[in-house]
């Protein structure tokens, strides 16, 4: 290891982590409210648009982010779409999480048995009273998990911006080396970033989930 | 009618090399969702265990997975085994290795889950019915752990399907990496051949992992 | 609490863990692997890297075959060895490291020879010349690197001497990275970036084969060569590469190679510029 080496590459990994982080956020926080009002749409049968989403949600849940980016990025401009990188990236990553948060979120609404609504209605509540405090704190729960692991897994593809001359970790690292064949420098250097994004939202991430877990009662 | 740059796909053998770029990604992805789905099992019932040895090294595995875009993975096992043990991995079998340690921990880790996810009375009332630890995993917790495993599994699998997409970065000539070769090859006599090859590239994902979550949406609604 | 403790220590151990690997990868990392001349012939099989997504030098044509100035050399070099060729198909970036470690025997990815290039790899004899040149877009053609504006953007591919260039001479000037070769002309094409700065030999064929663009600048930099580059300290195949480029010589090899393959994009008019034969770079003019 070259500390050296290490130290002038410092502020081009720094320059990366934060590209890194800032798409990954926005795209994030986009595709959170966007999974959010889908899920609603899909579970309560919205009438034509919940069609829409469901189109949608399968286009994008089976389908890879590189393609998605790809075609967005490269093919759009054939037809006279630009978009730019960065709008690129958060683009697609929020419609990619989108497509996965919303089928988180329904099937944490779904795994609410009808008794609890029937229940909760007989008990007096109204139906906007029921979701609010009856379905929606369990739904939120018992998706919880697949949340945390929705947005590690966004903030991990964010590894395919490079595709798209986005000069993110990945791609700084790959550059770097291309540059100055100081390969492991730059991967160590590449796995100490990655790490310092996403062990924080690992450990909170589970810290949350446990907090959380007052949906399994029983225990 | 803009030019979408379909055309390309009918030259030569282009629609065939696609296709073939497309079995190269599948058969990588197919390798390790075998050995993920087989392994994950047996790790994700391990984890369950009260051991600490076990919870500490699987922990420990399953952060650095969880936390290591599979990218960043690639790198290490396709260039830095070579460097380290000396052993020449080519990409394929990199890929396979990199996406089965991958998808052994995210499996295990949902199998983990969804043991864990089962309330602790289904196993009291089990034993208070008198059946053994063996029956009360037989007929209890196991179908309604399958139950909650199944969709998410396959979303892995989709997942780890889609993913491979990734292996074109380490020199793995796939779909997409054909795909570039093609608008390449063509540039002149099809300006717009990015259009077209990249839009089929996404359809042929789609069509190769759609039927796969459909297969899950029904098999989750019979079971529920 | 305890149970959050018990996470981060779970977590630090990952770290330490993924830590000591990388040590582990960093004293390695001296083990050079490369195979001799003799363990090739032994094998059957040559590896030889090559671009597929840079026409004319190295590209796959519509039947799957590899082609191009690059490719045609690769399959007399595995002929008079008396071998197959698994091509393996590199971006600009990995060239170096598929070298190191022993994923190709030869890169035959139109390598422009450089002195920090030379660190880390061994380069046999030439066989083209190169420098850098730039295209433009025909409304806006750049004449002078002056003429880069604080927001323009110059497209590069990641991994060329076009970048460690304009990186090293002009740090002030904007880079738009690509990776691949496919993935930068399109995005050139698509608008992205004033300019694309690449090997001359690259933009003046970019430029030929599409309308609407004009290379301003056609030779920026120093003149460089381009030669096979193998695993560093693999002088047997080394040796072999430089007796063989030098007998190539003899039977004008890669003015025949021009013009099977370079011929029709750039005419002959840059025959004697572009090749060299027999590993002899001719005095500059």
């Amino acid at each position: 290891m070259n500390w050296e080496v290490i130290q002038s590459y410092l502020p081009l990994y720094e320059k990366a982590a934060l590209l890194t982080l800032k798409i990954g956020w926005l795209g994030i926080a986009f595709s959170i409210v966007l999974g959010f009002v889908c899920a609603i749409i899909r579970h309560y049968k919205v009438p034509v648009l919940h069609r829409i989403v469901g189109i949608y949600i399968e286009l994008f849940r089976n389908t890879p982010l590189l393609i998605q980016l790809f075609f967005l990025y490269f093919g759009l401009p054939k037809i006279g779409i630009s978009i730019d990188a960065e709008v690129c990236g958060v683009l697609g990553l929020t419609l990619l999480g989108g497509a996965y948060m919303a089928e988180s979120f329904r099937s944490g609404l779904e795994s609410i048995e009808p008794i609890q609504t029937e229940s909760a209605m007989s008990l007096g509540m109204s139906r906007l009273q029921t979701i609010w405090h009856v379905i929606l704190p369990q739904a939120i729960s018992s998706s919880v998990p697949a949340f945390v692991a929705n947005i590690i897994f966004l903030l991990k593809e964010t590894s395919v911006f490079s595709a798209i001359s986005l000069m993110d970790l990945m791609f700084t690292a790959k550059d770097l080396i291309g540059l100055y064949s100081k390969t492991i420098e730059c991967l160590a250097m590449l796995v100490v970033f990655y790490l310092l994004i996403l062990l924080p939202v690992s450990i909170i991430g589970s810290i949350v989930e446990k907090k959380l877990r007052f949906a399994g009662f029983g225990e | 009618m803009p030019d979408l740059g379909l055309d390309v796909l009918f030259k030569g053998i282009n629609m065939q090399r696609l296709l073939g770029g497309l079995w190269v990604s599948l058969r990588i992805s197919l390798i390790a969702i075998a050995i993920s789905i087989f392994l994950g099992l047996v790790v994700g019932w391990l984890m369950t265990r009260k051991n600490i040895v076990i919870k500490a090294v699987t922990r420990v595995y399953l952060e650095i997975v969880r936390i290591m875009p599979q990218m960043v993975l690639l790198f290490i096992v396709f260039f830095g085994t070579t460097r380290l043990f000396g052993w020449n991995i080519d990409a394929e079998l990199s890929s396979v290795i990199v996406f089965s340690f991958w998808g052994v921990a995210e499996m295990s880790d949902l199998v983990r889950s969804a043991l864990i996810s089962i309330p602790k009375h289904q196993y009291e009332s089990a034993y208070a019915l008198g059946m053994s630890e063996g029956q009360t995993y037989l007929s209890v917790i196991i179908p309604q752990t399958f139950r909650r495993l199944i969709p998410l599994a396959i979303n892995l699998i989709t997942r780890m399907i889609k993913t491979t997409s990734l292996v074109m970065m380490i020199g793995v000539v796939e779909v997409l990496k054909v795909g570039q070769q093609i608008i390449e090859a063509n540039r002149k006599a099809s300006p717009n051949a990015a259009f077209g090859v990249y839009l089929t590239v996404f359809v042929l994902y789609f069509i190769v992992c759609w039927p796969i979550s459909m297969f899950s949406k029904r098999l989750e609604k019979k079971w529920s | 609490m305890k149970k959050i403790i018990r996470k981060i220590a779970a977590i630090t151990l990952a770290a330490v863990v993924a830590a000591a690997l990388l040590a582990g990868y960093a004293f390695a990392a001296d083990d050079v692997v490369y195979r001799t001349v003799d363990e090739i012939k032994e094998s059957g099989t040559i590896n030889i890297g090559v671009f597929s997504d840079k026409s004319p030098f190295g590209y796959v044509d519509e039947y799957g075959e590899y082609q191009g100035y690059d490719v045609y050399f690769a399959q007399r070099l595995a002929q008079d060895l008396g071998v197959e060729i698994n091509y393996i198909s590199t971006e600009a970036a990995n060239r170096i490291e598929y070298l190191q470690t022993g994923k190709v025997d030869v890169i035959l990815a139109n390598f422009t020879v450089t002195e920090e290039r030379a660190q880390e790899v061994d380069f046999a004899l030439p066989y083209m010349n190169v420098a850098l040149g730039i295209v433009s877009h025909d409304d806006r053609v750049i004449r002078d690197l002056s003429e880069i504006g604080a927001d323009d953007r110059i497209i590069v591919i990641s991994g060329t001497t076009a970048e460690t260039y304009l990186v090293k001479n002009y740090p002030d000037i904007l880079l738009q990275k690509f990776d691949t070769y496919a993935a930068a002309k399109s995005a050139f094409e698509n608008g992205t970036g004033v300019c694309w700065a690449n090997d001359n030999t690259e933009v003046i064929a970019f430029a030929i084969e599409n309308e609407g663009y004009t290379v301003g600048i056609e030779s920026l930099g120093s003149a460089d060569t381009i030669a096979p580059a193998v695993t560093k300290g693999n002088e047997s195949l080394l040796n072999w590469l430089n007796d063989e480029i030098k007998a190539l010589g003899e039977e004008k090899f890669f003015h025949a190679d021009y013009e099977a393959t370079l011929a029709e994009t750039y005419g002959l008019d840059y025959e004697d510029t572009l090749v060299v034969e027999g590993g002899v770079v001719a005095a500059a003019e």
